[in-house]
């Protein structure tokens, strides 16, 4: 199977990660020829799901499909880049009815569209207008900040880092205190 | 007499329930020792210590002993209960859960999430301080709180309604526009119940 | 009289739904013509939040995905991170690892059956089961420290050695259990009134359940033996034994069939735990969690959970924060492909028997 997937596709990068999870990174434009081909010819007919990883630094998103077989026993991962901008991918909502749900989760998420998903409504968000919030740019804390109201303190509510290094300053006065009484005797 | 066991246990819990004297007149003191002796609470599981919740109103705890119980819908209920972290979408609901039962009506906030915000103190979708958006009569601490500590915070809040100081629903119409101005400031100007035959038509569903 | 079509929605604020998720059933009279999905309700962006953390940050609160049965989430979050690390764990310590996560499954059975039986209003099964659930939490209150969430399988091993005693106890526990589910059995699955509304109802074909990726019981009540523990074994199940039950009708029975069958392959695989525990240390050296880094690789792990194939999939990019993790658990096809199928053609007052049949559990769906 490696034998092939390397000769037809022209690729070095698959590798076993574990005995029952294999992993290839491939282009995507010949991304839906190996996945139909693993599903044909090597049995791997379930879509398990769709992750996206968000390299910020490198320009790009890393979608992940996982393929399973049809017993469930062996993994196939295939990885591709898509640019971040615009980013975009071809729907698998038609051939793996499972995939509508998973691309809707990720166009919410990280803003990926799917031409022909008919369904790309809100999931789990309402009402967003914000960057999509699993993206890098998206900084959750000082959303938080500048939009929802915290509690105060406490009134004894003190500085964790001053009042950690106040106590180890007496613990050690303290000590050499102790050690003092001790050569005292 | 010395009590032990359950009796001893029923004592506890119950404390000075059935000696308070605050009352103005006879008719006030029955009032409330009827609403503190039957807490109907709305079956509304918003956040992960609704699992908490089964244990509490069945056979092992048995909260129904104290006279709290279930009820399905918010118009026969007493007491919501907004079970740990709160999120935009939620609140919404619970806003109109809330504005639909009928009065005296209580909150109970279980978990340190609804005080604080707790383990999600720096996420974009939950709220950080309950009372800021619906009147809170009780929070009950913890992550998630054990069924002991709601069967206390239910006492507490019965004691509350039995000296007649629980009155937040009264606090909510005072303050109407305090809290309706917070949760427009998260949900925006279309915060539930708009109360229109066909809301959901232009809303895009629930 | 004319049959007219309506729109209600069933849930969020409902007795018989199974978490905080409403579902929009558009019914000519009692019949369901289309159901929609919606969730969101319990969304915390966990995904998000565990970026901002450390790793041992994130451990606590990975066991929060999933409210009724936290325990598989924190296997999983373990096992990536240590296949990412390349850390090997104790026997002694894989071993702890899955008496609580059999404990956990077994728990979890307990909390489906009180909702099964509830949403055919035979409540008296709630009753026990939950009281019977309770006897179980004690274990782990004992153990971990808490009831619910235990965040007790740490990346390494688990966070502390067994109490003094403790096996005995969990003996008693199981001599207890093996009594006490032929109750269950006369007062539930053999009741004529959950036969009579469960059997015939909510069928899934074997050629839909194995194409569109479901999971779990659903899977093993339409006659596939496929089971995470069995096919790819993970800790120490392939020194285990034990069997994957299996029926062929795929209906609501067919699927409550094989829950209490594996309840009892539960308590099997417990009693060899016990008698099998080796001796041994429970936590390896870890790094500190300011110096905990995982490297740029990524990783694909899954347990199998009460409900079926919980996966997590998890990369790190060589500093000392988890850059994606991204959950798979068993209810977000469950809930939107499979359960807005099912009800079309279903009458109203089986939605909650269908919805909680297939143990759907919005918090893992939306994260």
């Amino acid at each position: 199977m490696f034998n092939e997937i390397k000769q037809r596709f022209a690729t070095d990068d698959v590798e076993v990660k574990r005995n029952d999870l294999y992993k290839v990174r491939i282009k995507y434009s010949r991304l839906f020829e190996l996945m139909h081909m693993l599903r044909d010819e090597y049995d791997y007919k379930t879509l398990n799901a769709i992750t996206c990883t968000d390299w910020i630094e490198e320009g790009h998103f890393a979608l992940t499909y996982m393929l399973t077989t049809e017993d469930r026993k062996y993994t196939f991962m295939i990885q591709t880049m898509i640019n971040r901008e615009d980013a975009q991918a071809k729907t698998l909502s038609h051939e793996y009815k499972q995939a509508q749900i998973m691309e809707r989760d990720l166009h919410e998420m990280y803003g990926i569209d799917f031409p022909g998903n008919e369904n790309l409504k809100e999931l789990s968000l309402e009402s967003w207008v914000h960057t999509p919030p699993l993206r890098r740019e998206f900084d959750t804390l000082e959303f938080v900040t500048n939009h929802l109201i915290f509690r105060e303190g406490r009134e004894d509510n003190v500085d964790t880092k001053a009042e950690t290094k106040r106590l180890r300053a007496e613990k050690k006065a303290q000590k050499s205190k102790d050690e003092e009484v001790k050569d005292g005797k | 007499m010395e009590h032990n066991g359950f009796l001893l246990e029923q004592k506890t819990l119950e404390g000075d329930l059935n000696s308070d004297t605050s009352h103005k007149n006879s008719v006030d003191f029955l009032m409330n020792w009827f609403r503190k002796r039957s807490i109907f609470v709305l079956a509304y599981g918003t956040g992960c210590g609704a699992i908490e919740m089964p244990p509490t109103f069945t056979s092992r705890y048995d909260a129904e002993r104290l006279g709290i119980r279930g009820a399905a819908t918010p118009r026969q209920a007493d007491v919501i209960i907004v079970s740990g972290y709160c999120s935009y979408k939620t609140l919404r609901r619970i806003i109109r859960t809330y504005e639909q039962m009928s009065n005296p009506k209580y909150i109970l906030a279980l978990g340190s999430c609804t005080v604080n915000g707790g383990m999600y103190w720096d996420s974009y979708n939950t709220i950080k301080k309950l009372e800021d958006y619906l009147p809170v009569d009780m929070y009950v601490n913890g992550c998630m709180p054990r069924p002991e500590s709601i069967l206390e915070g239910f006492i507490a809040l019965q004691k509350e309604i039995g000296e007649g100081k629980a009155s937040s629903w009264k606090k909510y119409e005072e303050n109407y526009e305090f809290y309706r101005k917070n949760q427009e400031a998260i949900l925006g100007k279309k915060v539930e119940p708009s109360y229109d035959a066909d809301w959901y038509l232009y809303d895009g569903g629930l | 009289m004319e049959n007219k079509h309506i729109t209600i929605f069933h849930g969020p604020q409902h007795p018989g739904i199974t978490g905080n998720m409403s579902i929009e059933l558009d019914l000519i009279g009692e019949t369901i013509q289309k159901a929609t999905t919606h969730v969101g309700y319990l969304h915390r962006g966990f995904e998000k939040l565990i970026e901002r953390r450390t790793v041992i940050q994130a451990f606590t609160i990975v066991c929060r995905i999933c409210v009724p049965e936290p325990d598989p989430n924190e296997a999983n979050f373990a096992m990536a991170v240590e296949e990412l690390a390349g850390l090997e764990v104790t026997p002694r310590a894989q071993y702890i690892r899955v008496m609580v996560l059999e404990l956990s499954r077994l728990a979890a059975q307990f909390l489906w059956m009180a909702g099964q039986s509830g949403s055919i209003g035979l409540y008296a099964v709630g009753q026990w089961a939950i009281a019977d659930r309770d006897l179980i939490l004690d274990l782990f209150e004992e153990l971990t420290g808490a009831r619910v969430y235990h965040m007790y399988i740490y990346p390494g091993g688990v966070r502390r050695d067994l109490p003094e005693g403790f096996l005995e106890r969990v003996t008693t526990l199981l001599i207890y259990m093996k009594k006490r589910l032929k109750d269950y059995d006369d007062i539930f699955i053999n009741n004529a009134s959950f036969k009579n509304r469960a059997v015939g109802v909510g069928i899934i074909s074997k050629e839909e359940a194995v194409a569109n990726g479901y999971v779990g019981q659903v899977l093993r009540g339409c006659g596939i033996k496929a089971d995470v523990r069995k096919d790819a074994p993970y800790l120490v199940y392939n020194e285990l034994e034990f069997e994957v039950p299996t029926q062929t009708t795929g209906d609501v029975y067919a699927r409550a069939l094989v829950r209490r069958a594996e309840m009892d392959q539960s308590l099997h695989i417990l009693d060899q735990v016990v008698r099998k525990m080796p001796e041994g240390k429970v936590m390896i050296k870890i790094p500190t969690h300011r110096k905990f880094k995982l490297p740029k690789d990524d990783t694909w792990v899954k347990v199998e959970s009460a409900r079926g194939e919980f996966a997590y999939y998890m990369a790190g990019d060589g500093s000392e924060k988890i850059r994606r993790m991204q959950v798979r658990g068993p209810s977000l096809v469950h809930a939107y492909t499979l359960l807005e199928d099912l009800l079309i053609g279903a009458e109203l007052s089986d939605v909650a028997l269908i919805m909680n049949s297939l143990g759907i559990c919005p918090p893992e769906i939306e994260r």
